[in-house]
């Protein structure tokens, strides 16, 4: 399945790094900006040619995969390649940093070319993330976004506190990768006893290889653990999510926008965790579709106490990814494609919500409950759009936010009458936070006068917003386009766990 | 005929876009462009009109074949859900009444909203509920139905806060939608079990293949579907949400909770007749809650002086006789009375405003004598037999005050065993600790070298004394010393609190909740 043509995978990961770079050495603000915009839209085509090259029919195999010696020493590759899983996060990635680029394009007032550089760094470690079939490249492009983010939140955040978000943000994310680390070089090592080869020369980190190799139990259950704890802080999950509501207070709205919508840590799980270790999977998959009930209605409960706009929204996303992990966890088909489904919706839903809580961050300078009111009389178009996406995330029919939550509710249900109605209750208190928190802050008189001068949403911002809204329609009323994308692959990696 | 049926909703819909994306581009604004607004909704609906009149007729003559598919919605696995049909039967006759009773509310709004502020966003609205209400009459599966159900509850929130500057309406509005969503968790959890014991989910298949489920299993779904029913029906213990929503403009009331949206939870069990009639206990449930809900409606409405209010528990009770007549299984009783109230309710709902001016002058009429002398009978009718208090105390103020407590939970307890909370970053916050920090530094301090000695042995003994003291400071005392005894406290507060929280009836009932899910 080698790709002997172009290597338009790399491209993905090269491009945005190579545009980083390029607006390093230029001089002019406004044609850095530019030149942002031209690499993220370029980027944007480039994955949309992927899309348009990957055959669905097929998408149980890697494809465009590209194979490079990287250290051969240690048997590490330059190993990339997409299937089912991965292929629509890629152009969903891409579109919101170009979303993201679009919504600061004026908010940036110093250091404006370092910042762009930045966002484009993090949309191409996010590409490597996504794309990676070899453990260790993987590894480095999961650390390789760190200090673009840790950047972003320290010099733009919006809060007095961002040096100390920042630094919560790197040392919660150093200890996740600490364990991702650790389970990987124990799988490697695996590898090289059970083909009874000596430790560096038969070494393997390539994900398809290892996908093949035996492992027994008790170490699969030690690497289940590394790797589920290492990636829930990512997620995150309940304990580990204090991280979430911080850096969304105190970050730059475009980069919570992009941490709240590119859900990297559930994609792993997806992806490396579960089947790497299926053994441990099926085993053990009970305890993490409880972990996931705790945190579908720990998080909501706490939604419904929140005053903070942005806090609370950090809250719904890590409510929603609850249900996406209980999804994962139930091993039927409608929880494996819904969960998936729910990942690309994140993207488009709890990110243009937060891009949206920044625009009123923006204008008001605020967005505590206490200091908006009334806002649908000043800012009707604004209001409009924070409904629709406010609905697809409360799971209305007619969005895609509906399509993905009812085939996780059924997945939920079917495993476990128990596990529906945690999941239900999850959508009452989705409802009752989000609509609590919309009477207060757009419903209501006017009470604070200067609201009254407010702009409502510029033409930028309301074409910025259009896209992902018509997207939210459009799949909300075919939900088949997704799910025919994901369907092989999520069939081939059910029949690898449960046969 | 049958291939009509899909553009029955479909119109509405269109309409629905056109008005919301002219609203959205500012095409659509202000009192020039109302006749334009006007003329999409009313023409949309007078088109879906005359094809569900044509429809109707079409099964009179029986020429439609049952059911229409128009293609697949989601597939995924087993679970595969068309969006087709029924053409045939109550379903059409619904339609093509419902149908025209929109029309005529839509007609009345044209000159009732003419110069309001919201004009175009009500048509939008008012356009968006007719699709729904045709979708839901009309679908052939579970999905489908419970998509416009959740569309036609979207759109009643929407009309609620019409007046979006009151906060009583949006107040009202949150607390109706959020009421409706149990129900409709209700229903969602009975199209999980349909599609896990039946594995299907179009209503005649439920009907059918429900004959091989056990009584539990009927039962349970009867039982999830009744639940969404009472719910939007506003029977009891939902009922109180119905004089709730009277705060949306008179033409939507009249739409949504006299003629038409109130009566889809009654339709929802006529449907389902045949589950409900394998499952016993549930159908003598329905009548107990429809009985009781009638009784209800009765005795408050006594006492109601206002036009809207009264209005809204006559239709309560009257909602109440249809399930009651449902679970004594009159199903065609059902049906008329449906059919024959929403047309009155329609008139009385639409005339209202009318009626107020004709009898502005008139004096009140008295109160019917036997309450009005039996004063607890009359307090607790005029406070609505306290049904919103009541479920403000066991629901609402449970949950709130639970949320509060894990919100204290995770800013005090999670955050700091996890990480790093910002605020205590190089800070001090108590005297206590202050104090403790002052006394550290002094013992650590470096000037502290009175027996210093010189030389190899001398620095050799030094480092010795260091390490050792190094050693003690860190691991003895601290260790257990001093630490020992603030930790020693601090667990006392913690395990003090934890036995208070527990010692709460709320938490003591949530472990009981907990514990039956895990059951279950």
């Amino acid at each position: 399945m080698i790709n002997e043509a172009f290597p338009l995978l790399s491209l993905t990961i090269l491009l945005p790094l190579l545009g980083a770079i390029v607006i390093g050495v230029t001089r002019n603000v406004n044609f850095a900006k530019k030149i942002a915009l031209l690499i993220a839209g370029l980027e944007l085509i480039a994955t949309l040619v992927v899309v348009w090259l990957f055959d669905a029919a097929n998408g149980n195999n890697f494809q465009l995969v590209e194979q490079y010696a990287w250290i051969p020493s240690l048997n590490i590759e330059f190993l990339i390649g997409i299937d089912g899983i991965s292929i629509l996060f890629l152009p969903m990635s891409a579109l919101l940093t170009l979303v993201a680029i679009i919504a600061s394009w004026n908010s940036v007032q110093n250091l404006t070319r370092f910042h762009f550089a930045l966002l484009l760094a993090l949309e191409g470690g996010t590409m490597g993330v996504f794309i990676a079939m070899d453990l260790m490249l993987f590894f480095l492009f999961w650390e390789l976004i760190l200090p673009p983010i840790f950047f972003l939140i320290g010099l733009w955040g919006a809060g007095p506190q961002r040096r100390g978000a920042a630094m919560k943000y790197m040392l919660y994310m150093l200890f996740s990768g600490v364990l991702l680390l650790f389970a990987f070089v124990m799988l490697a090592v695996n590898h090289a006893t059970q083909m009874g080869g000596s430790i560096p020369q038969s070494l393997s980190f390539s994900f398809p290889v290892l996908l093949n190799t035996a492992i027994p139990d008790n170490i699969q259950a030690i690497v289940f653990l590394l790797l589920i704890i290492g990636f829930a802080v990512k997620i995150p999950l309940v304990p580990f999510h204090t991280w979430l509501p911080t850096t969304a207070v105190e970050a730059p709205t475009q980069l919570t926008a992009l941490l709240v919508g590119l859900k990297l840590g559930a994609f792993g799980i997806l992806r490396f965790a579960l089947p790497l270790t299926p053994n441990a999977s099926v085993k053990y998959a009970w305890v993490l579709s409880i972990v996931g009930a705790i945190t579908l209605i720990y998080a909501a409960m706490i939604a419904l106490q929140q005053t903070n706009l942005r806090r609370l929204l950090a809250y719904a996303s890590i409510s929603h990814v609850g249900l996406v992990i209980i999804g994962i966890a139930t091993l039927n088909i409608q929880g494996v494609q819904g969960a998936i489904f729910q990942l690309l919706n994140f993207s488009l839903i709890a990110s243009c919500l937060m891009l949206i809580a920044g625009f009123i961050q923006h204008r008001i300078g605020s967005t505590e409950a206490v200091h908006l009111g009334g806002l649908a009389r000043v800012m009707p178009r604004l209001t409009s759009f924070f409904f629709l996406f406010a609905a697809a995330s409360i799971g209305m029919p007619g969005t895609s936010g509906f399509a993905a939550e009812l085939l996780l509710i059924i997945s939920a249900i079917n495993t476990h009458p128990g596990l529906g109605v945690a999941a239900l209750l999850g959508a009452i208190l989705g409802a009752a936070y989000t609509l609590s928190f919309i009477r207060r802050a757009f419903f209501g008189p006017i009470v604070h006068a200067h609201l009254n001068q407010v702009q409502d949403l510029r033409s930028r911002e309301f074409g910025l917003l259009c896209i992902p809204a018509l997207l939210v329609l459009f799949w909300g009323f075919f939900p088949d386009l997704v799910l025919d994308i994901n369907k092989m692959a999520a069939e081939s990696w059910l029949n690898r766990l449960v046969h | 005929m049958d291939n009509l049926v899909a553009l029955i909703p479909l119109f509405p819909l269109i309409a629905a876009t056109v008005i919301g994306i002219g609203y959205l581009l500012g095409l659509l604004n202000g009192e020039a462009s109302e006749k334009t607004t006007a003329a999409v909704a009313s023409w949309a609906i007078t088109l879906s009109c005359l094809l569900a009149l044509i429809l109707l007729g079409a099964d009179l003559l029986g020429k439609n074949s049952g059911s229409w598919v128009l293609g697949q919605w989601l597939a995924s696995g087993t679970l595969n859900i068309q969006i087709n049909f029924i053409t045939t039967g109550f379903s059409v006759k619904l339609a093509a009444l419902f149908c025209m009773l929109l029309f005529i509310v839509i007609r009345f709004s044209v000159n009732y909203m003419h110069r309001e502020v919201g004009f175009h966003r009500f048509f939008f609205i008012l356009s968006l509920f007719a699709a729904a209400m045709m979708m839901l009459v009309l679908s052939n599966n579970a999905v489908g139905t419970f998509i416009s159900w959740e569309i036609a509850g979207f759109s009643s929130y929407l009309l609620i806060a019409y007046a979006y500057d009151r906060p009583v309406a949006a107040s009202n509005a949150t607390r109706v939608f959020v009421a409706n969503r149990i129900g409709d968790a209700g229903f969602l959890l009975g199209i999980g079990f349909s599609h896990a014991w039946i594995h299907s989910l179009d209503w005649s298949q439920i009907n059918t293949l429900s004959a091989q489920l056990s009584l539990r299993q009927a039962s349970a779904i009867a039982f999830c579907f009744a639940i969404a029913a009472f719910a939007k029906s506003a029977q009891i213990p939902f009922s109180p949400w119905l004089a709730r929503a009277a705060e949306g403009p008179t033409p939507s009331s009249a739409g949504f909770y006299g003629a038409i949206m109130v009566h889809s939870g009654v339709y929802l069990m006529i449907l389902l007749q045949p589950i409900l009639e394998r499952a016993p206990l549930i159908m003598i449930l329905v009548a107990i809650v429809g009985l009781l809900t009638a009784v209800y409606g009765f005795f408050v409405g006594l006492t109601q002086t206002d036009v809207k209010s009264s209005l809204f528990l006559s239709t309560t009770s009257q909602l109440g006789l249809m399930f009651l007549e449902c679970g004594l299984g009159f199903w065609q009783l059902a049906s008329w009375h449906l059919c024959a109230h929403a047309i009155v309710r329609g008139y009385l709902v639409l005339t209202a405003p009318s009626l107020m001016h004709y009898i502005r002058d008139n004096p009140i009429k008295p109160f019917f004598s036997k309450i009005a002398n039996l004063r607890w009978a009359y307090i607790a009718s005029l406070q609505r037999l306290w049904m919103d208090q009541i479920a403000d105390r066991i629901l609402v103020k449970p949950v709130r005050r639970l949320a509060r407590d894990l919100a204290y939970f995770d800013d005090h307890v999670v955050d700091r065993a996890m990480g790093i909370p910002i605020p205590a970053m190089h800070t001090v916050s108590s005297l206590a600790q202050l104090e403790k920090q002052k006394i550290d530094g002094k013992l650590k301090s470096q000037d502290d070298d009175f027996a210093r000695g010189s030389g190899l042995i001398g620095n050799f003994a030094h480092r010795v004394a260091a390490a050792l003291y190094w050693f003690e400071d860190r691991l003895v005392i601290r260790g257990i010393g001093k630490d020992m005894i603030d930790y020693g406290r601090r667990l006392g507060h913690a395990t003090n609190k934890i036995e208070q929280l527990l010692l709460q009836p709320g938490y003591l009932a949530l472990f009981v909740a907990i514990i039956l899910l895990a059951a279950l």
